[in-house]
């Protein structure tokens, strides 16, 4: 308790205390590391312009452009290239955690700065890959997955405490939510968003390009139908505040990031939006439950399926959900959950398979079949 | 237990972030540039403009000849500017795409030193809000000291 909440209500202290139990909780940064490693190869891309323009001898002062403020620092042109440079060289070093501090927090400094530059520089996947690498640069998410961790077990020197305050992870899941809500919330009040008047519009002006895909007729006239734009805006609206409102619930969850997913891609392939849907997809991990290790898969390492599954997962687990303990021989596969239930056989490979963030998205909607359903026994049972 | 001032710059810190956010987010309902606002492909809205430069002795000569060893698409790259005698979709909306437009004109005539003769650059703007009627408006650089 602070000085400035002793003279407060015991309600309102009651709340502080609260949010500074939630905000110095110790919980997994795992989330934040794979992240961190994830977060290295859109730096890159969103750099390539601006270092390709600077390998043709441009920078951005040799064209039109706007700064925020007069007295933002402007380097030379030979400083601000080297910059944009080292800038690579340190996202690299971020993702593989090398230096993981140091070498994330450059690349935060660097990739802001340039983006402050000037107005012209400012896209919202910008904006998005900016704050989360400033959020990745005040966690200490280079204690594992990463080169420096591996240095010091080469070493012999013991693993740094994987777990750290849990408030830079619930700020990137604010602010992940904040750009769907954002968006899905400025549709929502534009009638014209809301109508169908937006999106029918982009399509028409596009048809041209639509008729280039491979889309029977009676599709193409679908999409450029004034109709059918009425209800699917309503339908992308509601997707972006369904996905900003649904990772927040443990129930909704998992359908939320399933979403997401899709929209993203389907985005990708309508759009053009540099990072955003690599970036966008990305930071979904932040919403793994911080706490690794907490499953079971046990595997008969007799039994050449199981055998294959449990390296599989031993290689895609990169949130660390599982231990993959041996069985005796003869075994089913068996998957014990968080809460003590088991499955096992087929369901147990469905659901292992959602829970890995290479596979999550194919096999979730699994979980929904009632074979899968039916299969998982609960701990009284056993 | 951990000091207590690292407990309060914690709690101040996320309450900023949060509140910052917010307020961005906010302000995106306002301004031109919708920094951190997060409003993704906002509008259907398109535009185009004749964009002249205007000389001291009153000639109105169109940006697409060069002048003076410049060139306007070789200028202005960026934003959709480059070609602004195309009707164009306004990416991040018309405002934000006409903001950029202004200070596109006036970067040019700030930064063109070799033309001795334009006194302003000038751009005539049609644009159609979504599925409004279409818009004219005039926008101007500021004036060249020195010109002619």
């Amino acid at each position: 308790m602070n000085v400035a909440a002793v003279g407060a209500p015991p309600e309102v202290r009651g709340m502080v205390a609260r949010l500074d139990e939630l905000l110095g909780r110790r919980v997994s940064m795992r989330a934040l590391a794979l992240l961190r490693v994830l977060a290295g190869p859109a730096v890159l891309l969103h750099l390539q312009p601006f270092l390709s323009d600077a390998l043709d001898g441009r920078t951005y002062r040799d064209a039109f452009y706007e700064p925020y403020a007069a007295w933002y620092p402007e380097l030379p042109d030979s400083v601000y290239v080297g910059l944009l440079a080292l800038a690579a060289v340190a996202a690299v070093a971020m993702s593989l955690g090398f230096l993981t501090r140091v070498a994330t927090a450059t690349t935060f400094a660097i990739v802001a700065y340039n983006l402050f530059l000037s107005t012209t520089h400012f896209h919202n996947n910008r904006a998005y890959l900016v704050i989360v690498l400033g959020l990745l640069a005040v966690a200490p998410c280079g204690r594992e997955l990463s080169l420096d961790a591996w240095r010091r077990r080469r070493r012999g020197r013991p693993a740094m405490d994987t777990t750290a305050p849990a408030w830079p992870l619930w700020l990137l899941r604010f602010e992940c939510t904040a750009v769907y809500g954002a968006s899905g919330l400025s549709k929502l009040l534009d009638p014209d968003w809301f109508g169908g008047t937006v999106t029918w519009q982009r399509v028409v002006r596009a048809r041209d390009q639509l008729e280039a895909w491979p889309l029977p007729d009676w599709a193409v006239s679908a999409l450029t139908d004034r109709g059918f734009h009425t209800g699917a805006a309503k339908l992308i609206v509601l997707t972006e505040l369904f996905v900003a409102t649904g990772l927040w619930w443990r129930g909704t969850r998992y359908v939320a990031v399933w979403v997401a997913v899709g929209f993203h891609l389907a985005i990708e392939g309508s759009a053009s939006v540099q990072v955003f849907s690599y970036l966008a997809i990305a930071v979904l991990v932040v919403w793994a439950v911080p706490a690794t290790r907490e499953r079971v898969l046990r595997i008969d390492a007799s039994a050449p399926r199981q055998r294959r599954l449990g390296a599989l997962v031993r290689r895609l687990d990169w949130l660390a959900r599982f231990r993959v303990e041996p069985a005796p021989p003869g075994s089913r596969l068996e998957l014990v959950d968080r809460d003590g239930s088991t499955l096992r056989g087929g369901a147990a490979v469905a659901y292992a398979l959602s829970r890995l963030p290479l596979t999550a998205w194919f096999a979730l909607p699994t979980l929904l079949l009632p074979g899968v359903r039916r299969a998982r026994r609960p701990l009284s049972a056993e | 237990m951990e000091p207590a001032l690292r407990v309060v710059a914690r709690r101040a810190v996320v309450v900023a972030v949060v509140f910052l956010q917010l307020g961005f987010v906010a302000r995106g309902y306002w301004a031109d540039h919708k920094e951190f606002a997060f409003q993704m492909f906002p509008e259907s809205s398109t535009w185009r403009a004749d964009v002249v430069r205007v000389t001291a002795d009153g000639r109105r000569v169109p940006i697409e000849l060069s002048w003076s060893g410049y060139r306007w698409d070789e200028l202005v790259r960026d934003r959709g500017l480059r070609y602004p005698q195309f009707r164009h979709h306004a990416d991040a909306g018309l405002a934000n795409q006409l903001a950029f437009l202004d200070a596109a004109l006036d970067w040019v005539a700030d930064n063109t030193p070799r033309d001795r003769e334009t006194r302003y650059l000038e751009a005539r703007v049609t644009s159609w809000h979504n599925a409004d009627r279409p818009r004219v408006e005039v926008l101007r650089s500021g004036v060249r000291e020195g010109a002619g």
